[in-house]
């Protein structure tokens, strides 16, 4: 995938450039904002991650041009302001994400890749699949193998989540995010409690399992191959 | 002394005053004239009929008599009556020369001038009779309107100007106490306060307004003082453990992973820390209050135990919902769930395995309350209001992992919202109550 890194520290952008490469991206760098700029409005990327304090122009301000001139890409804001109203802020600009530093590099990774291959038409279908796993997004049924079984409506999200992120690592902060609505850190395991717990009910005497845990960066639905 | 806007002021307002006195005066003056011309006019003009009346009754001589007699009345008109060939035939003015109909002439006589207004009609056989009147008189009138409305605008002048020094000088004075409390201040003596007088006046008012400003900064500026204290207090000791790994680690090559895994985890506890004091601050800054709205207290209550009933019950505990009547409070809904969330996480913590958690919503009315109860160990009576304090942790809780910062959030959190938290023994166990005010 080809990716814009817009970032003024000079250090954290060649980390960031040179672990994105490694997970075979490519990736340009903009260190201003004007830069950024004409780099988000000319060329055709993929994702851009943005940061949101940039010398001459702003990263709120590059994301209000671009998208008032039409360009859809993906976008993720970076910010060392962790307050809740820059992440409101930051999204009511036409970013698609929010990501507060300082992060692991496993989350900007599992966020970038979340973002970029985003089917536009996924929205409208009615059931998600993966091997003989079907979750029926209109009756709220899950079947195994023709066989139904019976989910918590959190654990229904949970798995819908995997399922429209199928084949991509999501975090723990994405799940408690988009299925909680839980915008800080809980210090308790709920993520992890809630998942072995559909683990159990999906995966559990299927010969192959679907849901796997990836140390260190959270999870991703598979199908076997 | 110039540059005082109440004596500005007050110039300003003599001067209008003193503008609206000349306007006055000019206006009296002119129409007063006007009337005393029309007056003076009209007796002219009614003494010259009676005469012509008393020339048709009496004959030339009958006039004559007349004459003779009003000039020897004191105060009486000017009269003058001439023959057909202007031959000068009785009274003061029958030398005078003048046009018929109303003219204005200038006579000297007894080595003075004066002007006077005349009337000159032509009666029947040619003789011409003039009536006239001194014009000095409607000037003397003028003189005394003149002068008193000279008199009142220097008294306006002079009351304005006095009244402006004496009035800016005790605004003055108490601008100045301001100015002296803000110079106080300034000098980073924060404990200053303006006077108050008690009066309830506007300068009253902005001194109250001032002082309350006062106060609000410096609860800020205290616990700007008390997270740096806390920080560089609590912080050290997290820090100190993260370099000694780091050392370890570049001492002894083989344990290098195990030790960079180890200074990571100290990372992010340590950033965890410091993302919960800011969110404090901000919370404490009280900047969030803008964005509330009416939040279901129940809903919120439904969605956090959802999420932390599967964790209690693999600690063998177990964490109920029990909503006795619904209720809504106007509030900040991500930061009440997070409230409900630390409240949930330090009773699952602290209460011990096997312990029941009951999270209670109560409408009271128009209030609300939201309680989290444990039946766990509970707190001795006289450490519980220091668990609000920023990284406080009971002596036996010093093992479990968590920053202390839980509760200091929670009361941030219920301060913003006008809520009050009470800490109470439930018997056995602990029961925070967060009460919410009755909405506005």
């Amino acid at each position: 995938m080809k990716l814009l890194i817009v970032e003024d520290d000079a250090d954290g952008a060649a980390y960031l450039t040179k672990a994105l490469s490694a997970a075979g991206h490519t990736v340009d760098h903009a260190a201003a904002g004007r830069e950024g700029l004409m780099l988000a409005a000319g060329e055709a990327y993929d994702v851009i991650v943005l940061d949101r304090m940039l010398p001459e122009l702003d990263g709120l301000a590059i994301l209000r041009t671009i998208r008032a001139s039409g360009v859809k890409t993906p976008v993720l804001l970076l910010t060392a302001l962790g307050g809740i109203d820059d992440r409101v802020e930051g999204l009511e600009a036409g970013a698609d994400d929010y990501l507060v530093k300082p992060f692991a590099f496993a989350e900007l990774l599992a966020r970038v890749n979340a973002l970029a291959r985003r089917p536009p038409t996924q929205e409208m279908r009615t059931e998600l699949t993966a091997a003989d796993l079907k979750l029926d997004l209109l009756k709220r049924t899950v079947t195994r193998g023709g066989k139904r079984i019976e989910l918590q409506p959190r654990e229904f999200q949970l798995l819908e989540y995997l399922l429209r992120h199928a084949g991509r690592v999501v975090t723990r902060t994405m799940l408690l995010e988009s299925v909680w609505d839980f915008h800080f850190d809980p210090k308790t395991n709920i993520v992890e409690t809630h998942m072995s717990r559909l683990r159990g009910k999906v995966d559990r005497g299927h010969g192959c399992e679907l849901i796997h845990t990836v140390r260190g960066a959270g999870y991703i639905l598979r199908e076997p191959d | 002394m110039f540059r005082s806007s109440s004596l500005r002021l007050a110039g300003l307002y003599t001067a209008v005053f003193a503008l609206s006195v000349v306007v006055l005066g000019a206006i009296t003056f002119f129409s007063m004239r006007q009337a005393l011309s029309n007056q003076f006019d009209a007796r002219i003009r009614a003494e010259s009929a009676a005469l012509v009346e008393e020339y048709r009754a009496e004959g030339l001589q009958g006039v004559v008599d007349a004459l003779h007699e009003r000039d020897s009345t004191p105060g009486s008109l000017d009269f003058g009556l001439q023959g057909p060939n202007g031959a000068p035939l009785a009274g003061r003015l029958a030398a005078t020369r003048a046009g018929l109909g109303w003219s204005s002439l200038e006579l000297r006589a007894q080595g003075h001038a004066e002007r006077v207004r005349l009337y000159s009609v032509v009666l029947s056989d040619g003789d011409k009779l003039l009536v006239g009147d001194d014009e000095e008189r409607i000037e003397a009138l003028d003189g005394a309107v003149l002068r008193g409305f000279g008199l009142a605008f220097l008294g306006v002048v002079v009351l304005g100007v006095a009244g402006g020094y004496a009035l800016s000088g005790e605004v003055n004075r108490r601008i100045a106490a301001i100015s002296g409390t803000a110079e106080g201040i300034i000098d980073g003596d924060l404990t200053r306060r303006v006077p108050v007088r008690g009066s309830d006046d506007d300068l009253d008012r902005l001194a109250l307004t001032i002082n309350r400003m006062l106060d609000r900064i410096s609860g800020l500026m205290e616990s700007l003082k008390q997270v740096s204290n806390d920080i560089a207090h609590d912080m050290r000791t997290p820090l100190t453990r993260l370099r000694q790994k780091l050392e370890a680690g570049l001492a002894a090559p083989q344990d290098r992973e195990a030790a960079l895994e180890g200074a990571l985890g100290d990372l992010d506890s340590i950033l965890d820390t410091f993302a919960a004091l800011l969110r404090i601050a901000q919370i404490e800054g009280g900047a969030r209050r803008a964005a509330f709205r009416a939040c279901d207290l129940a809903a919120l209550a439904r969605t956090v135990t959802d999420a932390f009933a599967p964790s209690a019950e693999d600690q063998r505990q177990a964490l109920t919902l029990a909503v006795e009547s619904p209720a809504t409070v106007d509030g900040d809904a991500e930061l009440l769930t997070q409230m409900l969330v630390n409240l949930v996480e330090n009773a699952l913590r602290h209460a011990g395995p096997g312990a029941r958690i009951i999270v209670k919503v109560t409408r009271l009315g128009q209030g609300a309350t939201l309680s989290v109860a444990d039946d766990g160990p509970g707190v001795p009576d006289a450490e519980r209001e220091r668990l609000f304090d920023r990284f406080y942790r009971l002596e036996r809780s010093r093992s479990t992992p968590g920053s202390g910062l839980g509760l200091a959030l929670v009361a941030a959190v219920a301060k913003l919202h006008g809520a009050e938290v009470n800490l109470l023994s439930a018997q056995p166990g602990l029961e925070v109550r967060v009460s919410f005010p009755e909405a506005a």
